[in-house]
């Protein structure tokens, strides 16, 4: 074996890549302060785990690729090279500054034009601890990649049971594997929580075997061919390794790529710091030795029953109440503080009777007497609380952020810090409250199923799932257009041709555009100022469509597709004209674009006693009067 | 301090110890003399004191970085001695001598600097090395030889997972003598299963039982050989964790258990002292129960130790290439190999 690795050493030096940066918001208030490569994991900087892992794993090179704090990092690097660290005497460490860069795909981007990469390469996500031997590894993927000179990318997962700390529930993945572990469907659940997943019936049918998984994690490490610089530089929208696998599985034929899989057992570890409640499995993971030989340095800290960490010159006045916890150094704690599952930063001070559970205190932070800081509160780098305060799930930091809320402000040098994103992207905040520490190891499961059933209430209105990413977008891209094609008076044809072209590059299916278009020109009309020339306005925005809706509503089911969308946007829209409902669907059926007997049919399918049966109901009613009328004429 | 003196060579040492490509004792015994032959025959020094800075400073940097690697700081600081030694000699060949009263008063008063320089010092130390390096070759066919005098036919004779030197040793007797070996299988690494396999190709009868089964077997069992990570200074061992309770099962039913080990194995530390982080040593607990299992980890803690420390007491003999050693006899072996300032370079 020893002669193999030397030929793959001979042939070229085994390089690998680290992007420092995460570019998310996950690790505010902090990050803004320290970068995430130098957060302490049970005080270590979490760079210097990865780079032991990389020197440990066979690696001579690494290029280390950052976008922000560069000084920090860079001396940091230089200092550890300077004082031996074990990871400088068998890899050459480079860092590589480019603060022009936005998101993962960027850096490989700008890799790429560097050209310093000569043969395969280990790419690893920021955050990335690990005890994989690569070069086994990276030898298997040369040999798949002399096979198959498709290859781009073998993805290292491990095996990991369902409901583990250390699996992320944002990351999810579920991975389809033909008999030479090429990977033919991959997908990363995230926070979409659809319940049931498709896969395409070519998969099976194409291989004769295929196995499933969904008892893996995603390490995060992948092993590279240097096809795939190119190949971020040719497709500028992929901006992470999620998008690139995703776009290289989608586009196979065209692309002429594959990605292979590898799935290490028994006691291969690998694992990233992707947010806060990764932060916590990791360092706990760390603690019981999974990640063995990485360990926590026996010399610097000081272990101390209740699973308490603790570094260099802290002085504690009384440790019966603090449990599982990791403190830094040079930290002060006065006497009666309760400290439960929280990590507290270097050179803080914390003073009588405070009390801290499930949160994140910064370095040089002061936390004056009886505050309470709970459920997954991050205090930033050198805040300081001098009064009481109840501080819970809540961000804070010591400098005043822009538009500030009084209300925000805590203290001098204390400010709430508001969870960015839109505010009615539910999953979005749902995810940030998931990435924060644990509240109960047992209990957020249960709480978990809660709230997605709370958020599928409110999401539900027209398939049993929430809508998939692709259809939103597409219905943006579809309103985006339709505004412009009226403001702009377009012709309609182009409009058609142009979403069209958008619904071949969200893949969604007919009906799904249907219900999309005829939803979108019925948002369009909720932006028409209200007033007594609405609905003459209302007629003209519709019959300047009358192409479009043409175009797309021509049997039953489209019809019954318009009407669901009539109902999508009338529910999902409280503060509607009441007799916009009325008046959408007399103007549907009189323009002949709905008919009858659809309208009827579908009208039973609502629920009775919703308010907006109680809108349909006149209608469907001299419907059916007129229906009658025009039976006993004939009679 | 030398510092900034070359450290590539221990440094390429340390990682291919790390990286598993030097595995056994053996072989990072070899490399080590190598290096040492390598660093007195190429580097710059001018007098023994430099030579044996440099060497202390390739010392500090293996403990640091394996803190839990003996052989190659033990043949380190034997070749230490062995400089000193010489020194002395040349300079007693230069006719200097020393008077009966510097006999008496030399180690007590002033130490020796060593930092006269000798021509010939080089070469009187190279022949040593060379001298040395076929001490270490043999060693292992020099412990094998004794096996006929503790090996006798029809024993049953009881072993502990894999040690290349113990599957010498049991081969060596099997040549003339027919007995049957148990071999416990050593969880979690479970490479007693190796061992079995090996010792059954050369045609003894062995028997494979797990580690729960060796207090039942013990009763039957004439001997316990066993070899050992390494020696600590009172006479205890530092073992693969699961020896210590074959050596209490061993002592419940007086079963003389010997300890093969090779004089570097030898460590002037002792238990419990500077080292006693290192010696709680936990190895990922993958192994014991898997990272698949699932929320279950999410509540226990699992401890994968590494090695065990057996006490002295259990320990009936050691068996070197020079022959057999009872462990209260170990003090006086270390004072043979290392110099007493040298047990100590932190």
């Amino acid at each position: 074996m020893s002669v193999k690795t030397k030929e793959v050493l001979k042939d070229d030096i085994v390089q690998a890549v680290v992007v420092a940066d995460t570019f998310g918001d996950e690790f505010l208030p902090i990050s803004s302060d320290i970068p995430l490569a130098l957060f302490p994991l049970i005080n270590k900087p979490l760079i210097d785990y990865t780079l032991e892992f990389l020197s440990f794993g066979g690696i001579e090179e690494t290029f280390l690729f950052c976008c922000s704090h560069t000084e920090a990092i860079k001396s940091h690097i230089n200092q550890g090279i300077k004082d031996g660290a074990e990871w400088s005497l068998t890899m050459k460490v480079n860092v590589i500054v480019s603060e022009s860069c936005h998101s993962f795909g960027d850096c490989l981007r700008d890799l790429d034009r560097k050209g310093i990469l000569r043969g395969s390469f280990v790419l690893l996500e920021p955050g990335t601890l690990s005890n994989i031997k690569l070069l086994p590894i990276i030898r298997k993927h040369n040999e798949i990649a002399n096979k198959d000179k498709g290859a781009a990318m073998t993805l290292i997962f491990q095996e990991s049971g369902i409901g583990q700390m250390g699996r992320d529930p944002n990351e999810e993945a579920v991975v389809a594997v033909n008999s030479s572990n090429r990977i033919l469907f991959h997908r990363k659940m995230g926070q979409s929580r659809e319940r049931k997943i498709e896969f395409p019936l070519e998969i099976f049918l194409d291989n004769s075997s295929v196995s499933l998984h969904h008892n893996l994690k995603d390490t995060h490490i992948a092993i590279c061919s240097p096809s795939v610089l190119p190949l971020f530089s040719d497709n500028f929208d992929f901006q992470t390794k999620d998008d690139f696998v995703k776009g290289l599985l989608m586009n196979e034929e065209i692309l002429g790529s594959t990605v292979y899989c590898h799935i290490t057992k028994g006691n291969n570890y690998g694992g990233a710091v992707t947010d806060w409640r990764m932060y916590q499995a990791v360092s706990r993971e760390l603690q019981n030795k999974w990640i063995y030989p990485l360990q926590p340095s026996v010399l610097r800290n000081n272990i101390q029953k209740n699973g308490v960490i603790v570094g260099k010159g802290v002085h504690i006045k009384d440790n019966k109440k603090i449990i599982n916890s990791v403190i830094g150094d040079n930290v002060h704690i006065g006497e009666n503080v309760q400290i439960r599952d929280s990590f507290i930063f270097s050179n803080t001070k914390i003073n009588d009777g405070v009390i801290v559970t499930h949160s994140v205190i910064g370095p040089n932070c002061e936390i004056k007497s009886k505050t309470k800081i709970t459920v997954g509160s991050i205090i930033g780098k050198g805040v300081t609380l001098e009064k009481e305060h109840l501080i819970e799930d809540t961000l804070v930091q010591a400098t005043e952020p822009e538009n500030c809320d009084p209300k925000d402000k805590l203290d001098k040098k204390a400010f709430r810090l508001k969870v960015t994103g839109t505010e009615d992207d539910l999953g979005k905040i749902l995810s940030k409250k998931l990435s924060r520490l644990h509240i109960e190891d047992n209990r957020p499961e249960e709480s978990d199923d809660d709230a997605f059933s709370d958020s599928e209430d409110e999401e539900l209105s027209y398939t049993q799932s929430p809508v998939p990413d692709d259809t939103k977008l597409f219905f943006t891209e579809v309103i985006d257009s339709l505004t412009r094609g009226f403001e702009d008076e377009l012709r309609c044809e182009h409009l058609i041709l142009e979403i069209n072209s958008s619904r071949y590059a969200y893949n969604v299916t007919v009906r799904e555009v249907n219900f999309n278009v005829i939803k979108a020109i019925l948002h369009m009309s909720l932006r028409l100022s209200t007033g007594p020339q609405y609905f003459s306005q209302f007629v003209r925005l519709l019959s300047y469509f009358a192409p479009v809706l043409k175009n797309y509503i021509r049997n039953d089911d489209a019809m019954l597709d318009t009407l669901q969308a009539v109902e999508d946007v009338a529910i999902s829209n409280e503060n509607v004209n009441e007799k916009w409902v009325m008046f959408v669907l007399k103007w549907f059926y009189d323009k002949d674009y709905i008919s009858e007997d659809v309208i009827l049919e579908w009208s039973k399918t609502l629920d009775a006693k919703s308010r907006f049966y109680a809108q349909v109901k006149p209608f469907t009613d001299w419907l059916e009067e007129a229906e009658e009328a025009s039976s006993s004429d004939e009679d | 301090m030398p510092q900034n003196a070359n450290l590539s060579d221990v440094i390429t040492l340390i990682s291919d110890i790390k990286h598993g490509k030097v595995f056994s004792s053996y072989e990072i015994a070899l490399r080590t003399e190598n290096l040492l032959e390598k660093v007195i025959s190429e580097e710059k020094w001018a007098n023994a004191k430099e030579l044996m800075q440099q060497i202390k400073g390739k010392i500090q940097q293996v403990t640091q970085s394996l803190p839990l690697e003996t052989t190659a700081t033990n043949i380190m600081r034997h070749i230490l001695k062995v400089i000193r030694e010489e020194c002395d000699q040349v300079s007693k060949k230069k006719g200097e001598g020393q008077s009966l009263h510097q006999l008496v008063t030399a180690d007590q008063s002033e130490e020796r600097d060593y930092s006269e320089s000798h021509g010939d010092l080089k070469n009187c130390l190279l022949d040593h090395l060379t001298e040395y390096k076929v001490e270490l070759e043999t060693s292992t066919e020099n412990i094998a030889a004794q096996a006929l005098e503790h090996i006798h036919t029809k024993e049953i004779i009881l072993t502990v997972g894999k040690s290349n030197t113990v599957e010498k040793f049991l081969k060596h007797a099997a040549g003339q003598r027919s007995f049957q070996v148990i071999v416990v299988e050593a969880g979690p690494l479970y490479h007693g299963h190796k061992m079995a396999a090996s010792l059954a190709l050369s045609g003894i009868q062995t028997t494979v039982i797990p580690d729960s089964g060796v207090f039942a077997m013990m009763s039957r069992v004439n001997k316990v050989i066993i070899g050992t990570h390494s020696v600590m200074a009172d006479g205890g061992l530092r073992a693969a964790s699961g020896v210590h309770g074959v050596a209490l099962a061993a002592k419940h039913y007086s079963v003389p258990v010997m300890v093969l080990a090779h004089m570097y194995k030898l460590t002037p530390s002792y238990v419990c002292s500077h080292e006693k982080d290192t010696f709680k040593m936990c190895a990922s607990p993958a192994n014991i129960i898997p990272y698949s299992t699932g929320p279950l980890l999410n509540k226990i803690n699992v401890y994968n130790p590494i090695f065990d420390y057996v006490p002295p007491e259990l320990v009936t003999l050691f068996i070197s290439h020079q022959g057999g050693n009872a462990p209260s006899y170990v003090y006086r072996l270390l004072s043979e190999l290392y110099h007493p300032d040298d047990y100590e370079l932190y």
